[in-house]
């Protein structure tokens, strides 16, 4: 403790030179936690997909559609829980710039199993009971200023047989997501009212979401369920919503060497300067650390004191540039929703800050330590 | 002329005296070089999908697209297609017939040979008249598909990239069996390109309208009656837009995207790297401030120092930009990537790398004008007085 004075005057003993090494610490550090950040925090989200909740659509795309009628027959394959048809549309509210998603599905009795949506118990049994009802994304609710109760007009591209494509739905409740990208604008309503409401297209979903009673035979009820289409005129592929992550993801993970490269290439660089800057700076200050030891610091105590004012520099330095990066995610999760700084990359970054430190410290700081009293004084 | 000869004697001095300087100076220089690598070899993406993306567009070829739609998602007629064959300006075929191509697409999906991962391609149904169309195409094994059968032709990336491409495999698309059938090479492109007959696989998706015609100009001067024709007839409800344009407008989101990408990354790697100069910089002239004050005493000007401390910063930056252009040659150029669907090989190209090197001049320039100032500015008496 009472070397603390002693450290911090070591640290400001050039301002310049600190501020300059503080400040090339924490770009380095900035652009490590943004870059390892991002890549770390996509893997993180595709492993924290659900692999135990199916999604079954048509084999050629996504956008294909697939009959109701497929639902008996998926629900008869062994391992299966619960199926819950979905369909997928788009409304606006109020002016073209305020968009949002329509997902109606069959709220049967559990049907929550085979979705990452977490609702009060009491908002799902109203919509089950309300024909026109709508549970909304909780942002929603906040952006527009709806209550519980309100109506809430929506234009859709989906014509109704009253030739109309203005859809007024009850908010009944509100959800969260907690899915890869779960942060989306969307509303559920009622499938069957929308599916008798809409004139064409009728009796059609996007796709089927299964819940499976045992998570570790998700897979092979998933190629049971793609065996049973085979062949027909609905071909269907099933996958999980981990695999949908991952593909959806994987275009980040494809630039992983470049990643990989510009990280090594930031920490060499820093490396290389600060052991320089380090070996300098303990050059310059030789006499003053034959003074001390003059005054009877040992060895150890000098080594100690240099790596402590490096240390103090490069975490202060790290956790700032950490910091920075951190500003980045808020931006980053508009595009990829949920995404946010995995703490392992804050650790790994601090723990580098402390190796960077102690390699480009340790061997000046040791040649002081090793400092003959005499010889030192006398090259003044 | 007295300045330039203080200058140049200053920067001699400055230059002999690097061996004893080395950490530093190489500092600069590893500073540099990792900063310029770094930008050359993400710039080097954006060179290399854009590369990949022109190499093989000709003047010559125009894309049709139903008018207001994007291109490629048309819904061309039988009847519109018929027409479009009378058109002026048409190149013809060695077997005298215009070269028009009707395409129709359909999204099915590959299996990647090492990560097994699922991912959707094209499947292009065309016409014959494809291979006129495409000079570039050359088969390297097996033959052209026939028409009315289930055949399949695939690039050869497809082969490299994605399993079941092999010459004879039979791949299952909407219940019935196609079979490869061919193997070929279509200029630089590195995409996966699979044809198939274009009525085999409308009457497989039930479907009745081409998504897209294409049509090789006798020359590219024909574009304008070309187009204006299309306009003029009431029953064409089509668009006609050059190849190079079509494929510029579908690339331009992904070049936003690298350049967004690489300037970003290159301006943070260049900040530290200047940081680092002025840092090396300053304990440079720190370590000389002696020499610099006798100079001063024996009549050195001021902008002479000042002049060739910058010099002596910019003579380091262009070592540091050259090795960062030649570490990211050697590591990144000819690479491929394939980042949000798209595949290429980086190019780091001259350019880039005389990009490179003014980007180093800058950080020189900018990491060197403190410490010049510096040096300028000390007091003649006191640093002597420090001996």
């Amino acid at each position: 403790m009472r070397f603390l004075p002693l450290i911090w005057s070591g640290i400001w003993r050039k301002p310049g030179r600190a501020i300059l090494i503080f400040l090339q610490v924490c770009v380095a550090f900035a652009l490590f936690g943004v870059l390892q950040g991002l890549k770390t925090g996509v893997e993180q989200l595709v492993r924290a997909a659900r692999a135990d909740v199916l999604l079954v659509h048509g084999s050629l795309s996504l956008i294909d559609s697939l009959p109701l009628s497929l639902l008996d027959q998926i629900k008869s394959v062994p391992g299966v829980e619960v199926v819950v048809p979905v369909e997928l549309s788009g409304g606006i509210y109020q002016n073209p710039s305020q968009k949002l998603g329509i997902v109606a599905i069959r709220p049967e009795p559990g049907w929550l199993a085979a979705f990452t949506f977490t609702i009060a118990p009491e908002y799902a049994e109203a919509l089950r009971r309300t024909r026109t009802g709508a549970i909304v994304m909780e942002g929603l609710v906040k952006r527009y200023g709806w209550k519980i109760g309100d109506h809430i007009p929506l234009k859709s591209a989906t014509v109704q047989t009253n030739g109309s494509t203005d859809w007024t739905f009850e908010v009944v409740g509100t959800y969260t997501d907690s899915d890869v990208g779960g942060g989306r604008d969307n509303i559920l309503i009622n499938y069957d009212y929308y599916d008798e409401a809409r004139v064409a297209g009728r009796g059609t979903v996007k796709h089927f979401n299964v819940a499976v009673s045992d998570p570790k035979r998700a897979v092979t009820v998933a190629d049971e369920i793609d065996r049973r289409f085979a062949n027909s005129s609905n071909e269907t592929r099933t996958e999980s919503l981990r695999e949908l992550a991952q593909m959806n993801l994987q275009s980040i993970g494809d630039l992983n060497f470049l990643i990989r490269a510009i990280v090594s290439a930031v920490l060499v660089a820093l490396l290389f300067a600060t052991a320089t800057m380090m070996m300098q700076s303990i050059r310059e200050r030789t006499p003053e650390l034959a003074v001390l030891k003059t005054l009877g610091f040992s060895n150890r105590a000098v080594f100690l004191c240099i790596l402590a004012e490096a240390l103090v520099v490069f975490i202060a330095a790290a956790a700032c540039g950490l910091a920075l990066a951190m500003l980045v995610f808020p931006l980053a999760s508009r595009i990829v929703p949920g995404l946010s700084m995995p703490v392992i990359v804050v650790a790994v970054g601090v723990a580098s800050a402390v190796l960077v430190a102690v390699i480009s410290v340790s061997v000046p700081a040791l040649s002081a330590a090793r400092l003959k009293i005499a010889a030192a004084l006398a090259s003044r | 002329m007295n300045f330039i000869r203080q200058f140049l004697g200053i920067l001699l001095v400055n230059l002999a005296g690097v061996p004893q300087r080395i950490a530093p100076v190489l500092t600069i220089i590893i500073g540099v070089s990792c900063a310029v690598g770094v930008l050359v070899s993400m710039l080097a993406m954006g060179t290399g999908a854009r590369r990949q993306e022109m190499g093989d567009a000709s003047d010559d070829r125009v894309i049709l697209a139903t008018a207001g739609e994007r291109v490629f998602q048309g819904n061309i007629s039988r009847e519109e297609a018929a027409a479009v064959l009378q058109l002026p300006g048409i190149r013809k075929g060695s077997q005298g017939e215009p070269i028009v191509v009707f395409d129709s697409e359909v999204p099915v999906e590959g299996r990647r040979r090492v990560t097994g991962n699922r991912i959707f391609f094209p499947l292009i149904g065309t016409t014959p008249t494809v291979t006129e169309y495409l000079p570039e195409m050359r088969f390297t094994g097996g033959r052209m598909f026939q028409r009315g059968l289930h055949e399949l032709i695939a690039s050869n990336s497809c082969v490299r990239q994605f399993t079941g491409f092999d010459l004879g495999d039979r791949r299952p698309i909407h219940g019935s069996e196609w079979t490869v059938v061919g193997h070929f090479d279509l200029g630089q492109a590195q995409q996966c390109s699979v044809y198939a007959d274009v009525d085999s696989l409308m009457s497989t998706f039930s479907s009745n309208t081409y998504t897209s015609v294409s049509v090789r100009l006798q020359t590219p001067a024909d574009f304008d009656a070309f187009s204006d024709a299309i306009k003029a007839n009431p029953s064409l409800h089509l668009e006609a837009k050059r190849e190079r344009e079509v494929i510029e407008d579908g690339f331009k989101q992904l070049n936003a995207i690298l350049n967004f990408v690489s300037y970003f990354v290159g301006t943070i790697m260049a900040i530290g790297a200047t940081l680092g100069a002025v840092n090396s910089l300053y304990a440079i002239v720190d370590s000389r401030r002696r020499e610099l004050a006798t100079m001063r005493a024996i009549g050195f000007g001021s902008a002479a120092i000042v002049a060739s401390v910058l010099c002596e910063s910019l003579v380091w930056a262009i070592p540091g930009a050259l090795l960062g252009s030649a570490l990211a040659w050697a590591f990144f150029n000819g690479l491929s990537a394939s980042p949000f669907g798209y595949s290429f090989q980086l190019a780091v190209t001259p350019s880039l790398v005389a990009l490179g090197v003014v980007w180093a001049l800058a950080m020189g320039l900018a990491g060197g004008l403190l410490p010049a100032l510096r040096a300028a500015r000390v007091p003649v008496t006191t640093a002597l007085r420090a001996i």
